[in-house]
Order: structure tokens, then sequence, then C-alpha cells
């Protein structure tokens, strides 16, 4: 109980690492995933590479950009980030592919032009299945953000690995404790819009 | 109007989806497009709005070819109902109404007023309706919300494709009243889709009767159509209850004998079609039903009198092939055991 302080402000430092790769990560994942949908190709190359990234252990990614981006915030968040960009992509892929035929024909056969078809109907369709995706890619983010410790990122990944070295198991229990209520309180709240995003439709 | 000239679609090496299609629509007359499943109907019904565009020929509209506007300007001016409705499920039914009216910029006052028109034409009760989604409408519901999406911006023309296929039988033919009661006040230029040759009957104006290959096999009038099957398709297709179906579409006073009814006998009104008459005469001992207008006896029908009429049909253009017509239908005398090469008017496409 006395490391709390540290607990709480290393719980906001990771958070932010989180939020900070999912805000780099997530636009750029949609719009490629908006572009792919219509070209199975490119989808497939996207996605298989996302996938490829994904499987790279986290502690070698992180190692891997601390070369070209050096220690601290940087290479953290690019690393979430990457790990990020597969479940987003990949579900808004499926989610684009889920809209109902029948109501993409309906907008451009009254007269919707292909941006306006996107935006008014598709995107809207496929919104919840995206959340979705962004669920996954904040749980991941929340559990692997641990590792950014590694390279001066900061975050509850200190207190473990500070535990860790002074064979301090309450501080470890702790702070994965901690991540735990974390990952699920994003994972709650994002299920939460994602559900209002389901009934809404 | 509507024109098709020589209007052929291919999707690939093999078959065409439809072969040199050449068919006039007159403004503000319902042509449906009835045959089997790959027929080509859906493809020639696109070829209006460009969804497809045609491997050869064209389409005109009002004597402008189709490919000659924008298609995104070209369609905000036709309305399009299609199969399984289409509606938007995340927008209430008031903004699927809207949809076109809202593309084509119209204030919101104009829009607001304008759902409510529509909800009513189509019997959707603006208060309880307006703010619904479609997942909490009936099957029959949403076709109507798809029937006034299709009307909001007044189109002239108005594409139909199965417009009443994914509801149950009953709805649809209540829906198919509708249709008629509508088209009757709006009068907009129609054209319709379907695989079922009785909805056709009842609904068209005219019925372009399409083969496998989109061969057009014959362009008429329902009661053309039954009367004399310009090749043995349509004949087939029409089916063995084509008999009984002409009824429907013959008028009880068209088939009047000079004699009155005996005094007590069985009558029909002066609008009822020869199949009341019939029905009247099959339910009663009398020899004659009275046709009655206004209470006074216009004259009587008799089995004679009805054979009389389907022979007079048989040969030669009944008052009703020619009441329906701007354009003369040709190819009324089509051999019917001529196979190959002739088909009903306008058959130079086959």
């Amino acid at each position: 109980m006395d490391h709390r302080p540290e607990l709480w402000s290393e719980t906001g430092t990771h958070a932010r690492l989180v939020a900070l790769a999912l805000f780099v990560a997530v636009p750029p994942a949609v719009a490629l995933g908006v572009v792919a949908a219509r070209r199975p190709r490119l989808a497939a190359v996207a996605v298989g590479t996302a996938g490829v990234i994904f499987t790279v252990p986290s502690l070698a990614l992180f190692a891997l950009l601390v070369a070209p981006l050096g220690l601290g915030t940087a290479p953290a968040v690019a690393a979430l980030a990457l790990y990020s960009v597969l479940p987003v992509l990949r579900n808004t892929v499926v989610g684009l592919a889920e809209v109902p035929a029948e109501a993409v024909e309906a907008a451009r056969g009254m007269g919707m032009t292909e941006t306006q078809a996107l935006w008014r109907v598709r995107l809207p369709l496929a919104l919840p299945v995206v959340v979705g995706g962004v669920r996954v890619a904040a749980v991941t983010a929340v559990g692997v953000g641990t590792v950014a410790a590694l390279v001066a990122a900061g975050g509850l990944g200190d207190s473990i690995f500070a535990g860790l070295r002074a064979g301090d198991d309450a501080e470890v229990l702790a702070a994965t404790a901690v991540i735990a209520a974390l990952a699920l309180s994003v994972d709650g709240c994002l299920a939460f819009i994602e559900r209002r995003l389901r009934r809404g439709r | 109007m509507i024109r098709y000239e020589e209007a052929t679609k291919r999707y690939g090496p093999g078959p065409s989806a439809l072969d040199g299609l050449t068919l006039e629509v007159p403004a503000g007359e319902t042509c449906v497009l009835v045959g089997p499943s790959g027929a080509g109907k859906t493809t020639a019904l696109k070829l209006v709005n460009r969804l497809v565009e045609p491997t050869s020929g064209r389409v005109l509209i009002d004597g402008r070819d189709v490919a000659s506007t924008d298609p995104v300007t070209l369609r905000r001016g036709i309305g399009y109902v299609i199969q399984q409705v289409g509606l938007f499920p995340h927008l209430d039914v008031a903004a699927n109404v809207a949809t076109v009216p809202r593309l084509l910029g119209w204030d919101r006052r104009r829009i607001d007023a304008r759902v409510d028109e529509l909800l009513d034409l189509v019997g959707l009760e603006p208060g309880t309706y307006r703010h619904r989604r479609p997942d909490e409408l009936s099957g029959g519901q949403r076709q109507r919300v798809g029937v006034a999406r299709a009307l909001a911006a007044d189109p002239p023309v108005l594409l139909m494709d199965e417009p009443f296929g994914a509801v149950d039988p009953v709805t649809r033919s209540r829906l198919q009243d509708e249709f008629l009661r509508l088209q009757r006040s709006l009068r907009r230029t129609v054209v319709l889709v379907t695989h079922d040759i009785d909805e056709a009957l009842r609904l068209g104006d005219r019925l372009a009767v399409l083969a496998t290959g989109g061969r057009l096999e014959q362009y008429g009038t329902p009661a053309d159509v039954l009367a004399r099957p310009a090749t043995p398709f349509v004949a087939d297709f029409v089916g063995a209850g084509r008999t009984l179906r002409r009824l429907d579409l013959l008028a009880a006073a068209d088939a009047l004998t000079p004699a009155g009814p005996p005094a007590p006998g069985p009558t029909v009104p002066s609008d009822a079609t020869l199949a009341d008459a019939m029905a009247a005469l099959l339910t009663s001992d009398a020899p004659a039903v009275g046709v009655v207008e206004n209470g006074s006896v216009l004259g009587a029908v008799t089995l004679d009198s009805i054979r009389a009429v389907l022979r007079r049909d048989d040969t030669a253009a009944g008052p009703e092939a020619r009441s329906h017509g701007e354009v003369e239908v040709e190819g009324n005398s089509v051999v019917q055991d001529d196979v190959e090469g002739v088909v009903g008017a306008e058959g130079e496409g086959a």
C-alpha cells in the first residue's frame, strides 16, 4: 500500500500511452480499411502485414523501435500503435463487407455519390464492428503497455519490473491488478459504446 | 416515356443477360418486365438508371439517351424501389424517406412537410411512424416506406424491382391494390420487374415477357398476352389457367346479350369483371346474369355470350387491347406455333 502514489501516476502514464497509440493508429487503420474494403487483394496484403506485426513478440518490437526512435514515449507509442492496426483494420474491412448489399444498392440507386454512400450509409452501418476492433486494440495495448517500462516510457510496468527485481510480490500483484482493472474498464466503456451503436442501427 | 433501343447486355463470354431489347413505355403507364430468373429483367430495369451500362444499344427517357446524363443526377430524378426494400437500418422512417430531398438540398421545413405527405399517401400515419426504425416495422410497412422514399422527390419515372416480393400473399395483394390506387392518381411512368405472372397481369398496363437469355418474347397488354400468346414460351409461361385469368381482365358489360335477365335473377354492377359475372352464373340456377347500372338493367351475360367474347378476342384485338394504347400493339396476327424469330410487338429483338 506504500506504493499507492506511484501506482496512481503510473496508471496515468499507462493510460496516456494507450490513448496516444490509439489516437495515432485508429484513423489510418480505418482509412486503410475503407480503401481495402473494395479491393480484396489489397485487403489480403494489408491484413496479412498487420497480422505479421501483431505476432512479433512485444519485447522484440519495443527493442527494434529503440534504434530509430531512441528511448522514451516515442518507441512505446509506436509499438502499441503498430499492434493496434490489425484489429481495427480487420474489423473495418469486415464491418464494411457486412453492410447489407441492398442498403448500398439503394444508396447508389437513389443518387448518392460514392463518398456520400460511404459517410451516410456504409460507415455508420459498419461503425459498431469498427468500435469492436478498437476495443480489442485498446485491451491489447493496456496489457502490452507493461513492456513500455523497458524503453523508459514509464507506466505500470515500472512497478512490476521494480517489484520483480526487489522480490516484492505484493508490488507486482498490486500493479498487475491495476493493469487488469484498467483493461476491464476500457473494455467495459467501449463495449457500452458498441452496444449503443448496435441498438441505434 | 422510356424507350429501349436494341439494348443488349453481356456480363462476360457466353449467353447475353439481355438480348437486343427494343420497346417503348408510354408516359404514365406501367410496364411490367416478367419472366423466369435469368431472363434479364433486373438488368433491363437497371439500364434505365445506369446501375448497369448496356454492352450495346441504348435507353432513352423522353427522347434523351440516359448515357448523356451524369448517373448521380439521373438517379436523383428516378424513383427506385428494390428487392428486400433496402431501407437504411440506422435511420428512422422520416430520414429514409427524406434521402433524395436531402441529396437535392431541400430546406428542412419542405422536407418535413413532404415526408408527412408521403407517409399519408402510403397509408402510414406520420405521427406514429415518422420516428420508427425499419426493424420496428412489419414487412408490409417497410415496403410502403420504400415506395414513399422512391416518390419523395416527385420523380416522373419509377423503377420497381420485385417491390412486393418480400411479404406474405395477403399483404402482397393489399400492396398491389394500393399501388394501383396510387398509380391511378399519380400516373408515373413505371417499369416493374416480377417473376409472378399474376402480379404482372394485375399491375401492368403492358407486359414485356422475357425468356432466359434476355429475349423479348412478347410485348402487349395483359388481355393481349392472355388471348394471343405470341410464342409457345409465352403460352407456357402464362400457364394453363389463362382462360380463367382473362375473365378477370374483361368487363361483364362487354359480354352483354340484348335479352334482359329473368326477373328475379342475379345481377352484377356495370363495373364488374366477367369473372364476377361468371361466379354469379355458377352460384345460381339462372341461365343469365343481369348487368345493372344506376338501377337499370343494361343487358345480361350468359355462358354463350362469355364464350363469344373469348373467341372474338382470340382472333382480333379486343376492346381492352385498344383502350390501353396510345401506341398500337403490333403482332396480333402472330401464329402461335411459329417458334423461330417471331415475338410480339416490336419483336425485332429476337
